[in-house]
């Protein structure tokens, strides 16, 4: 199930253990998918519900700490953003909106969106900054987690269909960006080339995943 | 990021989003579209928009054994004793109103007067990461909000906004927000929570936060 497959590799190149996941026999009834429990508690979470805030740490802080280490490649860093996000969690409850997403997506968000405000701090202060962990990364199958429903495994399809119709470098690039925080800047410079004709190519890149994934 | 001229200009706005909600832009480009989603409704709608698709990515974070930080967390957001509402209240009333305590207190001696109307309901706002402190105080029978704020006043083109929500998690607008001390009127019941968002200049055009929640506190009787 966490059979690892390198970073590197197109998204494709993993589309045959999702497939395996997703055709295993579900557990869950289709109706269980409809249901969001993390939705749930940020909505007691904006009503300060403390025990809500205690549950929603057990069910969330594993997934956040991974995203958190991959995007910041630093454990110190990541516990204590860990506890960052969590504060920003409550505070912000109030403005989550089930009608526009999922809990677990408005969570992750917020963990990426303040990891990405770290990175870039860290990096106008010190301007050069080599991602030591760069070949490192790996993608796992997570396997079936707490969002892992009907529904999602079909999105993921999507996903994986869609990266796979875009040249593989580009997917590679738009992938490192969104799961270690890489810029324009950095993905330029590994893939030797100038940061306007990455620029172009991501935003081209962009436009065909926005078309397909609204198909 | 506005210089590629072979694309739809109605892309740009969008693909500021993707760059954005991607992490593509550096440091100066992703401060300004940060401040951006927090005053432009239309600009986070795209940004939602962009979390939305690639939230499937997500996935592909694995789940890792997590510290146990909750105590750490705990103590950030509920600051124990003594009662964070009674503490900010007088040091947040500042010197002018602490001499003016001390000469009312005197003439309270002097001739004792009728109690001056006081807050029966408190709630103190904090966002840390600002530096903003806002402490509320509810007095029903002038049906006033009264504000104190301390810390940072909005970034030029944006404002300060006051809410309550329901015990059905329902907002309503109390006002804008000055520097240092507000009076607003409205009626706050106990039970609910007030919240302050940061709007564009004029306030929320919608009848709910657009901007981003900085802080919210239930209220509670001082």
């Amino acid at each position: 199930m966490a059979k690892g497959v390198e970073t590197s590799a197109p998204l494709h190149k993993v589309y045959r253990t999702l497939t395996f996941v997703a055709v295993l026999p579900h557990p869950g009834k289709q109706a269980s998918s409809m249901q969001d429990d993390i939705a749930d508690l940020l909505e007691r979470l904006s009503r300060q519900d403390r025990t809500a805030l205690r549950v929603l740490y057990d069910r969330a802080a594993p997934k956040l700490v991974g995203l958190l280490m991959r995007m910041l490649s630093n454990r110190a860093e990541a516990e204590d953003a860990l506890q960052d996000v969590f504060v920003k969690l409550w505070q912000r409850a109030a403005t989550f909106d089930p009608e526009k997403g999922s809990g677990m997506s408005w969570i992750c968000a917020i963990a990426r969106n303040h990891a990405l405000d770290r990175l870039r701090a860290r990096k106008s202060r010190a301007a050069q900054q080599t991602d030591p962990l760069d070949d490192d990364i790996q993608i796992t199958d997570p396997g079936p987690s707490a969002e892992s429903t009907m529904l999602l495994r079909a999105q993921m399809q999507d996903v994986i269909r869609c990266f796979d119709e875009l040249p593989p470098d580009r997917a590679q690039a738009v992938q490192a960006a969104y799961l270690k925080g890489q810029s324009y800047r950095e993905l330029a410079e590994k893939h030797s080339v100038p940061l306007n004709t990455m620029r172009t190519w991501l935003r081209r890149a962009l436009i065909s995943l926005r078309e397909c994934l609204d198909r | 990021m506005t210089d590629d001229t072979s694309l739809d200009p109605r892309d740009q706005d969008d693909l500021l989003a993707a760059e954005y909600v991607l992490g593509l832009l550096g440091p100066d480009d992703w401060r300004r579209a940060q401040e951006r989603v927090a005053v432009d409704g239309d600009f986070a709608a795209k940004v939602q928009g962009w979390e939305n698709r690639l939230a499937p990515l997500n996935e592909y974070f694995p789940e890792e054994p997590a510290p146990d930080l909750l105590d750490q967390i705990e103590a950030r957001l509920f600051p124990p004793a003594p009662t964070p509402a009674r503490r900010g209240w007088l040091w947040g009333a500042g010197l002018g109103t602490a001499i003016a305590a001390v000469l009312a207190l005197v003439v309270f001696v002097a001739f004792p007067p009728a109690p001056p109307p006081a807050p029966t309901l408190q709630a103190e706002l904090v966002d840390a990461e600002r530096g903003l402190t806002l402490l509320v105080g509810v007095i029903p029978q002038e049906e006033a909000v009264i504000i104190n704020a301390t810390g940072p006043m909005p970034e030029a083109g944006s404002v300060y906004e006051l809410w309550a929500i329901d015990e059905g998690g329902a907002p309503r607008s109390l006002g804008l927000l000055d520097e240092g001390e507000t009076r607003l009127s409205g009626v706050v019941q106990p039970g609910e929570t007030v919240a302050v968002s940061l709007e564009p200049a004029g306030g929320s055009p919608e009848p709910v936060p657009t901007g981003p929640v900085l802080a919210t506190a239930l209220l509670a009787t001082p």
